[in-house]
């Protein structure tokens, strides 16, 4: 699906009322509007010596409460705050259940994101390191 | 003059916006199960709703309708309670999947560390919390004793994620009107950016009951409240749009009143029904989602909401102001619509000896 950017004449009118906040607006009962200042984070994680797929690794927004898992196929995805950097952190939790692999962190920068019409978009390709 | 030459710019930007009616925010009501039976309650939800939750793949057709979706175009998920949903988090994966943005109305009640983090990471982008009050008054309202502790919780969390466009709101009634003042030094102490501030409509559960209602008097106070507030720059402290309020439009909202339903602003409801707010009276109803193509729908009808020149009737039939207000918000035509339910602008003039 196409996004279609604003009408100009709507943003001049809007703008001759002497308010740019003409633009921004929230239903009573309903939230503030979202800018989508995210970005969508996907990727793969494998161990290094074999190319296998590592289930069960915590990838987390360093000094961040957020985090996902990789799935059975190593695969992770999920929307982070858009910043100039951000370091992603990828941690062996689970012990040695399936082997032991060495944390790892990498940044993503805002000059990364692929622009699709869906969002901002990273993908990562992570090796970790058996320990 | 300035005010004069605003107004009437405004009006031209508002009559703009009418002609083009572009869709730029879609309530979902996914359920209308709740796990709270507030005093307030507009929508008389109950733990056992008579309607199932809406399957996400119905919501999906009608939302696969939308031709180019408005830039910033978001869905907002209100019920009841959406947290009530197992399959929110999948919910918000396909709204994003599709260029859309979501968001979500919440009482707060099941909001922790766990869903916070899962809500995110599957883009959630705007969350309204409801508060009402300090313990004791929001536990009356919300009909809960350990509503608040919960609420604060959800509070807490919200407040520290600088993604989220986060705020919180309140539904002044005659219980919490008087400690506004400790509420919003209590929201600033938590972290809390954005306030917006509601009274109740005569509708659902609160109809029948006098302590919902704030009289003149205490209504003026709250826009005294407000206007205060605003000035003071700690928190950004706003009256919502449900109604227009005269001389103090400019003091109150960052913007005119301009009541959207309809105009840019659609729903789908739990039963299919295609609307504007959830709030306003289902005998405007459109069309539905299961009969009828949504976005067709929103195209080509609506125009009651479009057109509301048969609001100039009643009370608002002689009003002067009624080419800034058009007949307050949409919310307040019930019943027969012979007259609007209330009038803002009237209780303050009325509070003033005007």
């Amino acid at each position: 699906m196409k996004i279609k950017t604003k009408d100009w004449k709507r943003k001049i009118i809007g703008g001759l009322c002497l308010t740019s906040i003409a633009f921004v607006f929230q239903a009573c009962y309903g939230t503030p509007q979202d800018f989508g200042n995210d970005l969508l984070v996907e990727g793969l994680v494998k161990s290094k010596k074999t190319g296998l797929p590592i289930k069960g690794i915590k990838v987390s927004v360093a000094d961040k409460v957020q985090y996902t898992n990789t799935n059975e196929n190593g695969e992770f995805s999920f929307y982070i705050e858009k910043l100039q950097n951000t370091k992603i952190r990828f941690t062996d939790t689970d012990s040695t259940q399936n082997y032991l692999f060495s944390n790892k962190d990498t940044l993503v920068t805002i000059k990364e994101p692929l622009q699709t019409s869906k969002g901002a978009k990273v993908y990562l390709n992570i090796e970790l390191e058996n320990k | 003059m300035i005010r004069l030459l605003k107004q009437t710019l405004f009006r031209e930007f508002r009559k703009f916006e009418t002609k083009q009616h572009e869709l730029n925010y879609l309530f979902w009501e996914c359920t209308t199960r709740c796990n709270l039976n507030c005093r307030h309650c507009g929508s008389d939800c109950s733990k056992d709703s008579m309607h199932k939750d809406m399957p996400l793949d119905d919501f999906l057709k009608a939302l696969d309708t939308i031709e180019s979706p408005a830039e910033n175009f978001t869905v907002v998920l209100t019920g009841g309670e959406p947290l009530l949903r197992k399959d929110i988090e999948t919910c918000g994966r396909e709204i994003r999947k599709r260029g859309m943005r979501w968001s979500m109305v919440s009482n707060g009640y099941l909001y922790n560390e766990t869903n916070h983090n899962s809500l995110l990471n599957a883009g959630l982008g705007a969350l309204t919390i409801s508060i009402d009050g300090l313990e004791s008054s929001h536990n009356w309202l919300r009909n809960n004793d350990k509503s608040f502790e919960r609420v604060d919780i959800a509070i807490g969390l919200a407040a520290s994620s600088s993604r989220l466009n986060f705020d919180v709101v309140t539904c002044v009634n005659k219980h919490n009107f008087q400690e506004l003042e400790d509420l919003r030094k209590y929201l600033i102490m938590k972290g809390v950016k954005a306030w917006r501030l509601f009274t109740i409509i005569p509708i659902g559960r609160a109809k029948e009951d006098e302590e919902m209602f704030l009289t003149e008097n205490q209504f003026k106070g709250l826009m005294d409240f407000i206007s205060e507030s605003r000035l003071k720059n700690d928190i950004d402290v706003k009256f919502s749009c449900e109604g227009y309020v005269g001389r103090y439009e400019s003091k109150v909202r960052d913007s005119n009143f301009f009541c959207r339903a309809g105009i840019n602003i659609g729903s789908i409801l739990i039963d299919g029904s295609i609307s504007a707010c959830p709030n306003i009276d289902r005998t405007f109803v459109q069309g539905n989602i299961y009969t009828d193509n949504f976005f067709s729908v929103w195209q080509t009808k609506f125009n009651i909401f479009r057109d509301r020149s048969w609001t100039k009737t009643g009370k608002c039939a002689e009003c002067k102001e009624y080419k800034n207000c058009q007949g307050n918000g949409f919310h307040y035509w019930h019943g027969e619509k012979k007259n609007v339910l209330v009038c803002h602008n009237e209780q303050l003039k009325k509070a003033t000896n005007q």
